[in-house]
């Protein structure tokens, strides 16, 4: 073989590899949107992180779930307006203060053809409930067993009187898988090719880059007839992700951070929308004795020097809210005097610091983990600034995300950390259960026995009224003890093509159904 | 072909070394069941957990399970995703090799004429014209050439799709992205060794045999500059394997680069083993064609 001809063939083998290689992905893009073709009915959501898993009790991430509601179904639903109602079930009764009954309705089916029945409730519920190496078991091990009746009807038993097992049967951790479907064929069969009974099934996942869904034909509330394909399109890069709905490469995109809302409103084809959603920031103290921010004097300083209202409106460009609770308004158990309101005095601030004895000055560091919170860095440096005008200096140690967890954990973070919660229970007690739990005390030294026995007693209480103002008083005591200084609640924007309905959910979830054309 | 059956038993001993030096590192970087569990789990939860993982063990002893299930291709599962950690990683491999390629045909298709035309013209316009572009070339940091790439050819003029992957045309931004550092590279490499060379003896005893310009430049000169150029283009390819990252991120490109990043992030020891070691032996091959090419243009180099 002469030298010319080897030349040639390395050549064509180099770009036979690579014409082969573009088979990655199986769809081409035209650059228009659905919004812009009335006849292209595939709605492409631009998303900054892939999906975890389909183990949907395998995670606790939002964004997972966001995609994963699409095609599977809750017992229970979360409606737009953040009211529950019946999915799966039919109807339900309490038949003793620990023991549900519910009733399936009928001819509803798994994209697989099979029907869901009590038997694949029972299957779930258990399986969340008993295997304590899933994600999700901590917020389902309440429920001590799951009774197939008959077909459409079962029984759930739990532990304790659970008043807010409607709200566990409507999220994460509790949707129906198809029970035989993974008996048959295995764990690892349907992680690849997942089988739901939602309004669409699964198609492809391409990871960390798309996971593509058709409606199913067979839905048992009609066949969605908006869209043909609904395709989640993974854009890590913020800019990237503006410039894509700019152009037409996606129909919506999610977290656009304040600064980039006037981008894509100065665009005819776009415009951003926002909502209030359940996150909210926290500057977590230190309470063990020791450290100066275990003096209430202190803590109380530090909250009436900080400016909420600056960090919302200069940081925040005004998408974000003052709070001094984490439960707000739509939650069970919110205390609306807490809501949309900030302390902010630095003259008794001063007088503050100085009768605890640190009147020429005081050194505190604060934990964040670098670019995870949205503007944290931003709103961190602000508040060094805050404190220094009240003689605090603040020392802000930036770490990894991972190694920020370790020192919040294990309550070697220093005087304080920042941090942002959500709430997917729509319940005060996921957000209080910090200053009743051995969570608190092992990472901040918290411990209050009126918050313990008020928290205990809220958490299987059945009397709705008396439930809310335990977990109430639990909220005034906080904000005058001051375990968390808080500070917002975010608001999350969306940026969106013209031509599109969408109103995003405070429960962030990506509902499809809901999105049509104009 | 001894030569060859020694490198590659070599590349037993290297493994060793790196998946051992990953495993401690990984190790020593902490605890995945934090970030693994909800917010209010247990002390009793992240137990549980830590045993199902098996972290409970101790740490040579982690190691060695993982070894001896490693040997029969089984990495372990991903924490993240709860399948096998080896076909996570090989699915994206073509991802990763279609920019790879993509961005060295590139580079030497622009680098190979600029080169030779720098150095057979030097220090005229043209010389100076391509040195400053190449300057230039190396010195746009990756992200900000891919920003301005996107904003240019997508969002302004509306010839390229900004990001994803699904056909060629996704291809060519990034490809420059990336190629455009390295084409510059090249070229200065390249003029550098052209220059060398044509001042040896043979060429001028080429020219005095009258030998023609082109052919003296293209196949006397060139072929004996190349050597350098291949090597690192071999370099590149190992770094690109797995360190392609900013491109991928700013392009949306599925690659290795991504998921190695977000395994370490999670701390998922069975996806990086994987990826690492996936890398390290795609290192050791592309090490061994580029020995090959060396014997292909080089007649004089034997093993």
């Amino acid at each position: 073989m002469n030298r010319k001809s080897v030349v040639f063939t390395f050549t064509l083998i180099l770009l036979l590899i690579l014409s082969g290689c573009t088979t990655v992905g199986n769809q081409s893009e035209n650059g228009k949107s659905a919004a812009d073709k009335k006849e292209d009915r595939e709605l492409k959501i631009g998303i900054p992180n892939d999906i975890k898993t389909f183990d949907i009790h395998n995670h606790n991430q939002v964004l997972t779930e966001a995609v994963h509601i699409n095609m599977f179904n809750y017992l229970f639903k979360r409606q737009a307006d953040t009211k529950v109602e019946t999915e799966l079930v039919d109807t339900y009764k309490l038949i003793d203060d620990v023991t549900w009954e519910f009733k399936l309705k009928e001819g509803i089916t798994f994209h697989n053809g099979d029907p869901l029945t009590a038997d694949d409730v029972e299957f779930t519920i258990e399986r969340v409930a008993k295997d304590k190496t899933l994600a999700e078991h901590s917020n389902m091990e309440v429920v001590k067993d799951v009774k197939v009746v008959n077909d459409t009807t079962f029984q759930i038993i739990t532990d304790d009187p659970q008043p807010t097992l409607i709200n566990l049967l409507s999220r994460i951790g509790s949707g129906i898988l198809p029970k035989n479907y993974i008996e048959e064929n295995g764990w690892d069969h349907f992680l690849n090719k997942p089988v739901g009974s939602g309004p669409f099934k699964f198609v492809d996942w391409s990871r960390d880059n798309r996971i593509v869904f058709e409606p199913y034909e067979k839905y048992f509330e009609g066949k969605n007839e908006e869209w043909d394909k609904l395709v989640f399109r993974v854009i890590p890069e913020t800019s990237t992700r503006i410039n894509e709905l700019l152009t037409g490469g996606v129909d919506i995109i999610t977290e656009v951070t304040p600064n980039d809302i006037a981008r894509i409103d100065e665009n005819e084809e776009t415009k951003a929308v926002s909502t209030p959603s359940q996150r909210v920031t926290i500057l977590a103290l230190q309470h063990r004795e020791g450290y100066p921010t275990s003096d209430p004097k202190v803590r109380e300083a530090i909250e009436l020097a900080i400016n909420n209202e600056v960090l919302v409106e200069q940081i925040l460009k005004g998408e974000a809210v003052a709070v001094r609770t984490r439960v707000t308004p739509g939650n069970f158990g919110a205390d609306p005097s807490l809501y949309d309101t900030y302390l902010y005095d630095v003259e008794r601030s001063k007088e503050l610091l100085a009768e605890a004895g640190y009147g020429d000055g005081l050194e505190l560091s604060l934990s964040i983990p670098t670019g995870y919170y949205l503007k944290g860095d931003e709103i961190s440096q602000a508040i060094k600034a805050m404190l220094s005008e009240v003689g605090i200096t603040l020392n802000i140690e930036f770490s990894e995300y991972n190694r920020y967890i370790e020192l919040r954990n294990s309550g070697e973070f220093g005087d304080m950390y920042f941090g942002a919660y959500g709430n997917s229970l729509f319940d005060a007690s996921i957000a209080l259960d910090m200053f009743a739990s051995e969570n608190g005390e092992k990472r901040i030294g918290y411990s209050n026995q009126e918050v313990k026995e008020l928290f205990n007693s809220a958490l299987t209480n059945m009397d709705t009224e008396e439930r809310e103002k335990q977990y109430q008083k639990i909220q005034q005591i906080v904000a005058e003890e001051r375990p968390f200084i808080y500070l917002y609640l975010q608001n999350e924007a969306y940026g969106i093509r013209e031509g599109l309905n969408f109103k995003p959910r405070v429960d962030s979830m990506l509902y499809t159904p809901d999105i049509t054309r104009n | 072909m001894k030569y060859f059956l020694n490198r590659t038993a070599q590349v037993i001993p290297v493994l060793l070394i790196v998946s051992f030096i990953l495993f401690f590192l990984v190790h020593i970087s902490g605890d995945p069941v934090d970030i693994m569990l909800s917010e209010n789990a247990t002390e009793e939860d992240r137990e549980t957990l830590r045993q199902s993982l098996g972290l409970d063990k101790p740490f040579i002893i982690q190691y060695f399970i993982f070894l001896t299930n490693m040997i029969t291709g089984d990495f372990g599962k991903s924490i993240i995703y709860g399948q096998a950690a080896l076909p996570i990683v090989l699915e994206r491999i073509p991802a990763t090799f279609e920019l790879m390629l993509a961005s060295i045909i590139l580079s030497t298709a622009i680098a190979i004429p600029l080169g030779v035309l720098s150095a057979v013209k030097r220090n005229s316009p043209i010389d100076l014209l391509i040195s400053g572009i190449s300057i230039l070339g190396k010195a746009m940091p990756n992200f900000w050439v891919g920003l301005m790439l996107i904003l240019l050819f997508s969002v302004n003029l509306k010839i390229f799709p900004v990001s994803g992957t699904g056909s060629v045309f996704h291809l060519v931004l990034p490809a420059i992205t990336i190629g455009s550092a390295m084409a510059a590279q090249m070229t200065r490499l390249l003029r550098s060794n052209m220059l060398d060379v044509l001042s040896q003896d043979y060429i001028r005893t080429a020219k005095s045999k009258g030998v023609k310009r082109l052919s003296i430049v293209y196949i006397h000169a060139l072929r004996n500059s190349l050597l350098p150029v291949i090597t690192v283009i071999a370099l590149q390819i190992s770094t690109l394997v797995g360190g392609a990252l900013i491109t991928e991120t700013i392009f949306s490109w599925p690659g290795l680069g991504q998921l190695t990043i977000e395994a370490i992030n999670a701390r998922d020891m069975a996806v990086v083993q994987a990826c690492v070691i996936t890398i390290a032996v795609f290192v050791i091959i592309v090490n061994l064609i580029a020995d090959l090419i060396y014997r292909f243009v080089d007649p004089r180099i034997r093993y």
